[in-house]
């Protein structure tokens, strides 16, 4: 009995000892041998990494204005885990930002249930939302600060802007161009979780980088007036479409660039919604140019040929045949001096031209000018018009081009063209961005050449019987310019319809000129559709405009204008006068008072602030304006800035 | 009776390990909750320890004979207070396990451990034959079966097989014949899975199915029962040789490890003390075993040996299936760490059963 009961109990013994064996086993291999493998698996559970938001750059004139800024808002999330009832929460939820209940309490179920702390309730929300759940002071309720991108005077410069997509990656214009610029470079911060995954401890793992600043060389307040006359144009025209382009002949500089129709890029494009508003005409449609390629056919020819401005040229009574072609003038005669081909934009007094300088050459100045190839703006969808090689031109090639047809061009193109004329023979490429640094200027003409045209585009303008007399006087200035009417060609039936495009050329003043203006109008009917009362209106104000701007001084005493809008009034149709009124400037300007910012949140601040044109400066992020600076009520000078105090 | 008792007789170094794993669950609770809602439990515990410790004295002056002549009663009150329990006790996480007033509730079935330990001891003692017969096995084991059922139908798994070791080591130290101890192990190694595939739909509870379910494959449901497995490893695992120090187990602070002040403490302990704190620990419940032991070995009579052999059994069995279930040896059972997890009841009844111990040694020079 006593031996039984000893080996009895031994045998419990080896048991106990069998079994702690076991676990003691296990507690080394757990905590000896693989501790880092538990240890990541801790890790793993334990972190998160965050993203720290870097706002996109802003978009400036060349005058430091905002044209495109990224403002805080506000997207909502919940934790799902630390929503103390779904159904009540899914109600309160879809209630205030007007989502499907069913739908968000069937996704608040599956996270919670999944054990997932993050969910993103709706991104983007209005502040009226936001606040109306802050006020509800939830703690399940988190709000991430994101940031939005808002255009600040609307519609102004749409299409050089561009836009940007939900995720703000720019989709058009400099936005799209320039996007990896603009693009901060969002940071990582590091955050320990605790089971409910309510970060306790948290490390910045990179720093954000903001985007980098873009400055245009757009001036906001010539692109207002390009804008506007533009649209003008069009819509007096019955035209479908324009575009028009400013730019500094010697340096490349864009002051403006317009197309009509138009779009507000703070509004995202609709489906269904025209999608022609957002194209940008003056950089990717081509077109042929008409009658204002023939200054490029008459420097052609100055440059080799012994052809003077002063040489007559034979205009065959108004009709010519030209290889098996008939080509007629509108108005007949025998022989014109050169200047006066280009005065009065005869077509076969050009095509004689044209014939003189022939293919070779004819085709080497017209890809001098820059003509066939992209400028290189940065804008994307740029299109580098059409100029057929040279073995590919048929003999009535060149009578066509030498009148601005077989080729087609857009209009930035052309204001490159119209610059080489207007700053002594070089080839500038445009640019859209300040900094951007282009191919060095090439001297493509002898200055000599380009001053003798000059003198003679000034022609078109002053000359009784010019194509621009009339419409393309800048008061105060000397201008300078060719007009353009090219019949539109119908591609599906083959024929040149009754519908024109409309173009004006020009530059101002003609000794050293500040500005190129290129003005094109679509789909233009009729006389009145022709590129001198078409489009040479607009010419006339964005150039005057931009002289303003710039400060260029004077070089002509400042006549009243009653040699032309006076005497178009007398005999022309009433759409005209029409325009009469807008002209002149009202005398004594009463500058617009500020408005009341006190009590808005920022976003209501800057589309207020946008659709009146006033520049805001902001102090603060959050909550609402505490105060401004001039007050409500004070007269706003024209430029004036207004700071504005935000404060919760 | 002139029996000679003295304060020297204490056994003051069974006493004092007790103490020292009390001491140290004191610290790994206080470490484990101090920001959290139960911020106060360490000092609760260190009431509970300090009440039962006083308790255990009183028991201690109770001579045990007389405690094993009240067995009837002792038995007969332990079934009637579980019934009650389950008709009219509180309900809490889903079942009904405490009876009491107010914030005052006890947990009947720790108390009733003790009763099986005093009727196994008494039931063995009075066959006096040499040879355990299997009808009195039956008896005996009918006899600890009904409250057994009565726990798990509370529904308390866990607690009602912390009865089974007590009734197990005594009838085997009692001359449970060898080829019936094989006997019974066959049987019961069929029966139990044959009666899982069959019956568990009657017998088992959905979330007692999951767990075993997820003790052979954690990761088949690591969000769900396979969590606390899964979170107690990586506790113990991250814990590695030197632990993360107190308060400064990332697991245990910020609430991964379900309940690390009660039946998850070992857990949260090898986190923050790593390996040798585990050891350390381990070896504390190792002594303190040995003690008990060698008082079995030194009682007066039978009835001593099988008191003091019950309480050891049980108080293995409850480390072994705790400390098992942490490291993922064992299914999660949820029975406490003696001494160490959280509790009132638990402590009292524990430290009335190393009470229980001390009553033998003290009566050890009777005869």
């Amino acid at each position: 009995m006593e031996f039984d009961s000893t080996s009895r109990l031994r045998c419990l013994a080896w048991i106990v000892l069998g079994w702690v064996g076991l676990i003691v086993a296990r507690l080394v291999q757990l905590q000896v041998f693989q501790h880092d493998t538990y240890k990541q698996l801790a890790m793993a559970q334990q972190e998160r990494v965050l993203d720290i938001p870097a706002p996109r750059g802003p978009i400036l004139d060349r005058t430091g204005d905002r044209l495109a800024l990224s403002v805080p808002c506000d997207s909502v999330c919940v934790n799902p885990m630390r929503i103390p009832d779904l159904a009540m929460a899914s109600e309160i939820l879809a209630k205030i930002l007007d989502l499907d209940q069913l739908k968000l309490y069937g996704q608040l179920r599956l996270y919670n249930d999944s054990r997932s702390g993050f969910m993103w309730v709706k991104r983007k929300v209005t502040d009226a939302e936001a606040e109306r759940l802050r006020n509800l002071k939830l703690e399940w309720i988190e709000f991430r600060t994101e940031s939005k991108r808002v255009y600040a005077y609307g519609s102004l410069g749409a299409h050089v802007l561009g836009g940007v997509d939900f995720e703000e990656k720019g989709n058009g214009g400099v936005e799209q161009a320039l996007d990896e610029e603009l693009t901060g470079h969002a940071g990582s911060i590091r955050v320990t979780t605790d089971v409910k995954q309510r970060p306790y401890d948290s490390k910045l793992d990179t720093e954000s980088i903001p985007g980098k600043t873009v400055r245009l060389t757009i001036l906001a307040r010539l692109q207002y007036i390009a804008e506007r006359e533009l649209k003008k144009a069009v819509e007096d025209h019955h035209c479908k479409s324009g575009s028009l382009v400013a730019m500094d002949p010697k340096t490349g500089e864009i002051l403006a660039l317009a197309n009509y129709p138009t779009y507000d890029p703070n509004i995202r494009p609709r489906k269904g919604s025209d999608p022609t508003a957002r194209e940008n005409l003056a950089v990717t449609a081509p077109f042929e140019p008409g009658s204002v390629f023939k200054t490029i056919t008459l420097t052609a020819a100055l440059e080799t040929t012994n052809l003077k401005p002063q040489t007559i040229i034979p205009c065959g009574n108004g009709s010519m045949t030209l290889f098996g072609r008939t080509i007629h003038d509108h108005n007949s005669y025998p022989s014109l001096p050169m200047e006066d081909v280009l005065a009065r934009s005869s077509n076969i007094g050009a095509i004689n031209v044209g014939l003189r300088v022939g293919d070779a050459n004819m085709y080497e100045y017209v890809h001098r000018f820059g003509f066939g190839k992209r400028t290189g703006i940065q804008l994307p969808g740029e299109s580098g018009g059409l100029l057929r090689p040279l073995k590919k031109w048929q003999k009535s090639s060149i009578g066509s081009i030498a009148m601005g047809h077989e080729v087609s061009v857009t209009s930035v193109q052309l204001a490159q063209a119209c610059s080489v004329i207007a700053n002594g023979g070089r080839l500038v490429h445009p640019k859209i961005v300040m900094s951007t640094k282009t191919d060095p200027p090439v001297q493509v003409l002898r200055p000599e050449t380009a001053f003798t045209m000059r003198r003679m585009m000034e022609g078109v303008v002053i000359k009784p019987y010019g194509t621009g007399y009339k419409y393309a006087h800048i008061p105060g200035y000397t201008s300078a310019g060719k007009t353009g009417t090219a019949q539109i060609y119908d591609f599906k039936s083959h024929v040149y319809t009754h519908l024109y495009n409309a173009s004006f050329m020009g530059f101002a003043p003609v000794t050293d000129p500040a500005v190129v203006v290129v003005v094109t109008v679509n789909g233009a009917a009729g006389t009145a559709g022709y590129g001198g009362p078409a489009s040479a209106p607009a010419f006339r104000e964005v150039a005057a405009a931009a002289l303003r701007l710039l400060n260029v001084p004077q070089d002509k005493p400042d006549e009243t204008p009653e040699s032309t809008d006076d005497a178009e009034a007398d005999e022309n149709d009433v759409a005209l006068v029409d325009l009469s009124p807008t002209v002149p400037e009202p005398p004594v300007f009463i500058g617009p008072k500020a408005p009341d910012f006190v009590g808005m949140t920022m976003r209501d601040v800057v589309q207020r602030s946008a659709g009146e044109g006033i520049p805001v400066d902001f102090a603060g992020r959050t909550g609402v304006v505490r105060s401004q600076i001039p007050a409500a009520g004070y007269p706003l000078p024209v430029g004036q800035r207004i700071r504005v105090q935000l404060g919760r | 009776m002139a029996s000679y008792r003295s304060i020297r007789d204490f056994d003051w170094p069974m006493f004092v390990l007790a103490v020292a794993i009390c001491s140290m669950g004191v610290l790994q609770i206080f470490s484990a909750t101090h920001d959290t809602k139960w911020g106060d439990a360490w000092w609760k515990q260190v009431m509970y320890i300090m009440v039962s410790i006083v308790i255990m004295w009183f028991a201690t002056l109770i001579d045990y004979h007389t405690l094993l002549a009240q067995v009837p009663i002792l038995y007969t009150a332990s079934v009637v207070t579980l019934i009650a329990t389950f008709l009219v006790g509180t309900k809490i996480f889903g079942s009904r396990r405490w009876i009491g007033y107010g914030s005052f509730k006890l947990q009947i079935s720790e108390f009733v451990k003790l009763v099986i330990v005093l009727l196994v001891a008494r039931y063995l003692t009075e066959i006096k034959t040499e040879q355990l017969e299997l009808s009195d096995l039956f008896k005996l084991g009918g006899l600890v079966g009904v409250p057994m059922l009565l726990v798990m139908a509370q529904p308390d798994l866990g607690t009602a097989l912390t009865y089974l070791p007590i009734l197990v080591v005594g009838v085997f130290l009692a001359g449970l014949r060898w080829q019936h101890a094989a006997a019974i192990g066959v049987v019961i190694a069929l029966i139990l899975p044959l009666s899982y595939f069959f019956l568990k739909d009657y017998l088992l509870k959905d979330y007692q199915k999951a767990r075993l379910v997820s003790f052979v494959n954690p990761s088949s449901d690591p969000k769900g029962s396979g969590y606390q497995v899964i979170q107690s490893q990586i506790a113990v695992g991250s814990g590695a040789l030197w632990g993360r120090g107190v308060t400064r187990g990332s697991q245990t602070q910020n609430g991964f490890l379900p309940v690390p002040h009660t039946d998850f403490i070992f857990s949260a302990f090898a986190e923050e003390h790593g390996f040798v704190g585990v050891v350390v620990v381990l070896g504390l419940y190792f002594l303190l075993l040995m003690q008990i032991v060698q008082n079995a070995q030194m009682a007066p009579d039978r009835a001593g040996m099988y008191l003091c052999m019950g309480v050891a059994a049980l108080l293995v069995f409850h480390v072994l299936v705790n400390v098992g279930m942490v490291v993922g040896r064992m299914p999660v059972t949820g029975i406490p760490l003696p001494l160490m997890s959280s509790g009132g009841s638990n402590t009292l009844s524990i430290f009335l059963m190393l009470g229980l111990v001390n009553n033998v040694r003290l009566r050890r020079f009777v005869n």
